[in-house]
């Protein structure tokens, strides 16, 4: 056999052709993907400002709407500082493990039905894989720092991802009963039934998601790994310029995948009470808006927990209360068969 | 746990309320000033830079080196050096200056100050990158004047917030007080010059 035949197998042109298209999805959501990064900062800091009765960016473009990308190429051209003590590979591979795995993570999620960049069968255990790995970055940044913030913020979220990763998982249990699959697409077809999705049948379980869904991605209430007042910037202290903002464009796609996950999961994915034509998508991104806005509205509204209370919410309320929706689901599916 | 309080913690009343809260004062119009768009007018009164008052008859400074803004000075900031005038024989300045920099904007010099000869104006935009700009001589005190407190604003910050000491100090006559020539050696004036409500 030559080259030539090697290469050009029959039905060589099928995998080439189906892996152009998954790659040019890929482009598509990941460009969709930083645009909406960029302006969910926009977006966090107008309605945050506005809630606390001020204005928020005004001065890069009209409403100071090109602030986001006045503050990509600040940060872009900044000096890149690393710490004399810094283990550096590791220091180096940290922001890259966060966005990585958010970014990996987004790939499973179905925006309209049949456009998915993975339509794997262990989409949701793909999800809780990747978001645990993300917590990696956080650690292995806050060690590769050398410097005592960055090693308090790591430890303190070290220990809130384990807490809550297993609510979050417990709390995912009843809708993979109620679909009876782990494949993304197929948990949303599962909820046509549902009129709005399953988060009035698996209401218990829609609430310890949310609240781990906040512990998570870092947000307040539970945002004790980066505590401004007592850590400086917890984790992320001693980065500086493009890697400082990695780990910012991390935290933005975490939140921005935990509102998705919640969204196919208990909102329905991409269905909405009516079709809009020619935008498959428009209720899943509306869904998103919402998420997104109510992740900025509750920093605007309550403080942080203190760390035992945040340990006590998890391990006490919420995987407890995960276990009881399990048994509820499984009682109820027994009874109606 | 009474009843009441177990269903305010299931369904996080409390919380939102406060997100009710938040909400409601999304809506409501912001308290920003875009500073340098929007300038905000000083209450009259205010301490912003000195200015050296300008005498309307004379057009001279009006003051008379007594240094008792200068012996008041918290920050010590006010350099005065005295010379005798050719022509009159009086005490008169010679150089005086004021840094800035140095300055905590008190105001004891305005009110020790018994002939009211200077004044803080309003103007609070002044910053800039050299020492010197922010060294207040003679000249640049009396341009500030001119520039800021001139005609009947200046007339008003001394009937209404600063009144100069000559005019409203009450002693006793046999107490050690300022006396300038002008009033007979009296430490009272022959009529209350001061506003109304002032003791």
């Amino acid at each position: 056999m030559n080259f030539f035949e090697v290469v050009f197998q029959p039905g060589i042109m099928d995998i080439i052709v189906k892996m152009l298209i998954i790659l040019v999805k890929a482009v598509v959501v990941v460009g969709v993907l930083m645009l909406h990064v960029t302006y969910a900062t926009y977006f966090e800091r107008k309605s945050i400002g506005h809630m606390q009765v001020r204005l928020g960016p005004m001065q890069v473009g009209p409403h100071g709407l090109l602030q986001p990308i006045a503050d990509f190429i600040k940060l872009f051209f900044k000096e890149d500082i690393i710490p004399a003590g810094a283990d550096k590979p590791i220091f180096f591979i940290a922001p890259v493990i966060s966005i990585f795995a958010g970014m990996t993570a987004i790939s499973v999620i179905p925006f309209f039905n049949g456009f998915v960049i993975a339509d794997i069968n262990i989409g949701l255990l793909f999800i809780l894989a990747m978001s645990s790995l993300n917590a990696y970055g956080v650690m292995l940044a806050g060690w590769a720092s050398n410097s005592k913030y960055s090693f308090l913020g790591s430890l303190r979220s070290s220990a809130q991802v384990i807490s809550y990763e297993i609510a979050m998982g417990l709390s995912l249990v009843g809708v993979m009963m109620m679909s009876g699959s782990l494949n993304l697409s197929d948990i949303v077809r599962a909820q046509e039934r549902f009129p709005g999705g399953f988060y009035w049948p698996q209401a218990l379980g829609f609430f310890v998601f949310m609240v781990a869904a906040f512990a998570e991605t870092n947000r307040t209430p539970f945002d004790l790994p980066e505590a401004e007042s007592e850590l400086v910037a917890g984790y992320f202290t001693e980065y500086s310029g493009m890697r400082f903002a990695l780990f910012y464009v991390a935290e933005y796609v975490g939140m921005i995948l935990m509102s998705l996950v919640a969204i196919t999961c208990f909102l329905g994915g991409w269905d909405g009470p009516f079709a809009i034509p020619y935008v498959p998508f428009a209720w899943l991104f509306l869904k998103l808006y919402f998420f997104i806005f109510l992740f900025y509205w509750i920093r605007a509204t309550v403080p942080r927990y203190r760390y035992d209370q945040l340990m006590a919410l998890g391990w006490k309320l919420l995987i407890p209360l995960a276990l009881l929706n399990i048994l509820g689901t499984g009682l109820v599916k027994v009874l109606l068969r | 746990m009474n009843t009441k309080k177990i269903v305010k913690t299931i369904f996080m009343t409390e919380i939102l309320q406060g997100m009710a809260l938040t909400l409601k004062s999304l809506f409501s119009p912001a308290v920003t000033r875009q500073y340098p768009k929007e300038k905000r007018q000083p209450f009259p009164g205010f301490r912003g830079q000195h200015a050296f008052v300008r005498d309307a008859k004379t057009g001279k400074e009006k003051c008379i080196a007594c240094g008792l803004c200068g012996a008041v000075c918290p920050s010590k900031c006010i350099y005065i050096y005295t010379k005798e005038d050719e022509e009159t024989r009086k005490k008169t300045i010679d150089r005086y200056e004021i840094e800035l920099l140095r300055c905590v904007y008190c105001a004891f010099c305005v009110e020790a100050c018994p002939v009211g000869a200077i004044a803080l104006t309003e103007n609070y935009e002044y910053s800039d990158y050299s020492r010197e700009a922010l060294y207040m001589t003679k000249e640049k005190l009396l341009d500030n004047w001119d520039r800021f407190m001139a005609g009947p604003k200046g007339d008003e910050y001394f009937e209404k917030f600063w009144t100069p000491k000559q005019q409203s100090f009450r002693a006793h006559d046999d107490q050690a007080v300022f006396r300038p020539k002008g009033s007979n050696g009296a430490a009272r004036p022959e009529a209350d010059t001061r506003p109304e409500g002032v003791k």
